[in-house]
């Protein structure tokens, strides 16, 4: 992608505080440096949340991580571990984290609005007590990520509230997207039998551990 | 045969502190009796979080209208027991299982009940039925510390000197080979703690007067997995079970869920019927002839042909 002579202005950061505003008191200060029984009980009830991480140079990432409710571990209220189940073995969050370990994690919970934000510095590790403690269908997963919380607060529902994500309604929106088969082979480039495709890719979402 | 398996409705009427890390239910039919059980009978138990977990019946089988079950807080599992402890709130509602028993109680002239720790909760009833019906029964109750022991002062008072406490912390271990060299002939041991205990119940006692309940499977070495196929006998499907997946788990992925509990072969929640082919047993259950669980077990025959 390139951005030239139609490339959009760049707003200065003075003039995007002016446009925005101050934020209230309040919301400062609901910014906690540690895990409250509130934001526990939240991550106790999210099965999914997002994950920030960039490397040395800024190129930042963000990837989906998900499981069963509670899956991100609660060590004490300044440490969280979450367990590194199988994807598409690029690791690239642990890549970034090797260079720059610094994370951001957005919590969700089905059919709550607000969002809880977490933030930290993260590193990996295989401390056999932690991972037992995210052992699903008889597996363990060789590594956690542990997160040094730095930030938790709770962020307001209006981005869920405009996005009707939890709307049933809005899973009609899936209609429109085509099928996973047909983007890879598009994108590829690749002339492949779909059914085999849809087939392999079946074959790995059922191993899901 | 179940497939879908059938639940009850429950609420959380009381959360009460039994011990340090160890609190009581009692979960209450909202709308009238809730199912029938025996003493070393356990409910699986659908918590908000989505993991089921099994915990035995404590209270009075003769109290229909609620159920007890006792939960100690074990921080380095999943999360069944931290989410009890830690999130669960009075009036929520809980689905739970019909009750299942694979510890039921034998009649016999005498009893000895051995405990450890959380393992109190399987024996209580039977203590409880063995003195009601007038048996010579006895308890050994063993646990770190008087303060980690649930129902301890309960049971002393009702059952008075029939129950012996021990605190390891003060007494040490009981001396459990003293106890099998004084074992009155035709006396049954039931034994339910941790797998420490249970190693020195089998060195202690005869081994067919000893009834034992886990709470972990037995660390094992099988043979290596091999593929097979599983038969579904009523639909006709054949479901092939590669070696790297659970027959539970193949089942589920082609469409013929089998409810699930503890996935390790000891609640025996995903019990099936076998009608041809050898079952390769790995569960901690003891399968009843015909019958497997499909969480861990699988199969010495190339096929198996199942009542699904």
């Amino acid at each position: 992608m390139t951005h030239t002579s139609t490339r959009p202005r760049r707003v200065s950061p003075a003039e995007v505080r002016a446009r925005v505003g101050e934020p209230e008191a309040m919301i400062k200060a609901k910014v906690l440096d540690r895990i409250d029984d509130h934001s526990r009980r939240f991550i106790a009830h999210s099965p999914f949340l997002t994950m920030a991480t960039a490397d040395a140079t800024g190129l930042a990432d963000c990837s989906p991580r998900g499981d069963y409710p509670g899956f991100a571990k609660v060590l004490d209220d300044r440490t969280l571990a979450l367990p590194d189940r199988p994807g598409n073995k690029m690791a690239d969050s642990f890549h970034n984290l090797a260079e720059n370990d610094g994370i951001g994690l957005l919590f969700l919970v089905p059919g709550v609005r607000e969002t809880l934000r977490v933030n930290g510095r993260a590193y990996p590790t295989d401390e056999p007590d932690v991972l037992a403690r995210m052992q699903t269908e008889a597996k363990r997963p060789e590594l956690a990520l542990v997160v040094e919380v730095a930030e938790v607060f709770f962020h307001c529902g209006r981005a869920l509230i405009r996005s009707r994500l939890w709307d049933p309604a809005s899973q009609a929106l899936a209609d429109e997207i085509p099928p996973v088969s047909e983007v890879v082979t598009a994108q590829l480039g690749i002339d492949i039998d779909p059914a085999a495709l849809v087939q392999t890719l079946e074959e790995g979402y059922r191993k899901l551990y | 045969m179940q497939q879908t398996q059938q639940m009850q409705q429950t609420v959380v009427d009381h959360i009460d502190q039994a011990a340090e890390d160890v609190v009581s239910l009692v979960l209450r039919g909202p709308t009238g009796p809730l199912a029938p059980w025996e003493p070393g009978a356990h409910i699986d138990v659908a918590l908000p979080n989505w993991l089921t977990r099994q915990y035995s019946l404590c209270g009075d089988p003769a109290d229909r209208d609620a159920y007890r079950i006792a939960i100690r807080h074990d921080p380095l599992t999943r999360g069944g027991s931290e989410y009890i402890h830690r999130f669960l709130r009075r009036g929520r509602t809980l689905d739970v299982s019909l009750p299942r028993n694979h510890f039921p109680l034998v009649s016999a002239p005498e009893y000895l009940f051995v405990a450890g720790g959380i393992g109190i909760t399987s024996v209580m009833p039977m203590l409880r039925a063995a003195v009601a019906s007038g048996t010579p029964a006895s308890l050994l109750y063993v646990g770190r510390s008087k303060a980690s022991m649930p129902f301890a002062d309960e049971l002393t008072s009702r059952y008075g000197d029939r129950v012996r406490v021990v605190a390891t912390d003060q007494e040490g271990r009981p001396d459990l080979a003293a106890l099998g060299s004084m074992l009155p002939p035709r006396a049954l041991v039931y034994c339910c703690g941790p797998a420490s205990m249970l190693d020195a119940a089998k060195a202690a006692f005869p081994a067919e007067r000893l009834r034992m309940e886990r709470f972990h499977a037995v660390p094992r070495q099988f043979v290596p997995n091999t593929e097979f196929e599983a038969v579904c006998a009523r639909s006709g499907q054949t479901v092939r079970v590669p070696a790297d997946e659970s027959l539970l788990d193949a089942l589920t992925h082609a469409g013929r869920p089998v409810v699930a509990g503890c996935r390790e072969g000891i609640c025996g929640s995903c019990e099936l019927t076998v009608l041809d082919g050898d079952p390769e047993h790995r569960d901690d259950i003891g399968a009843s002839a015909g019958r497997m669980y499909a969480c861990v077990s699988r199969a010495s025959s190339p096929r198996l042909v199942l009542d699904l």
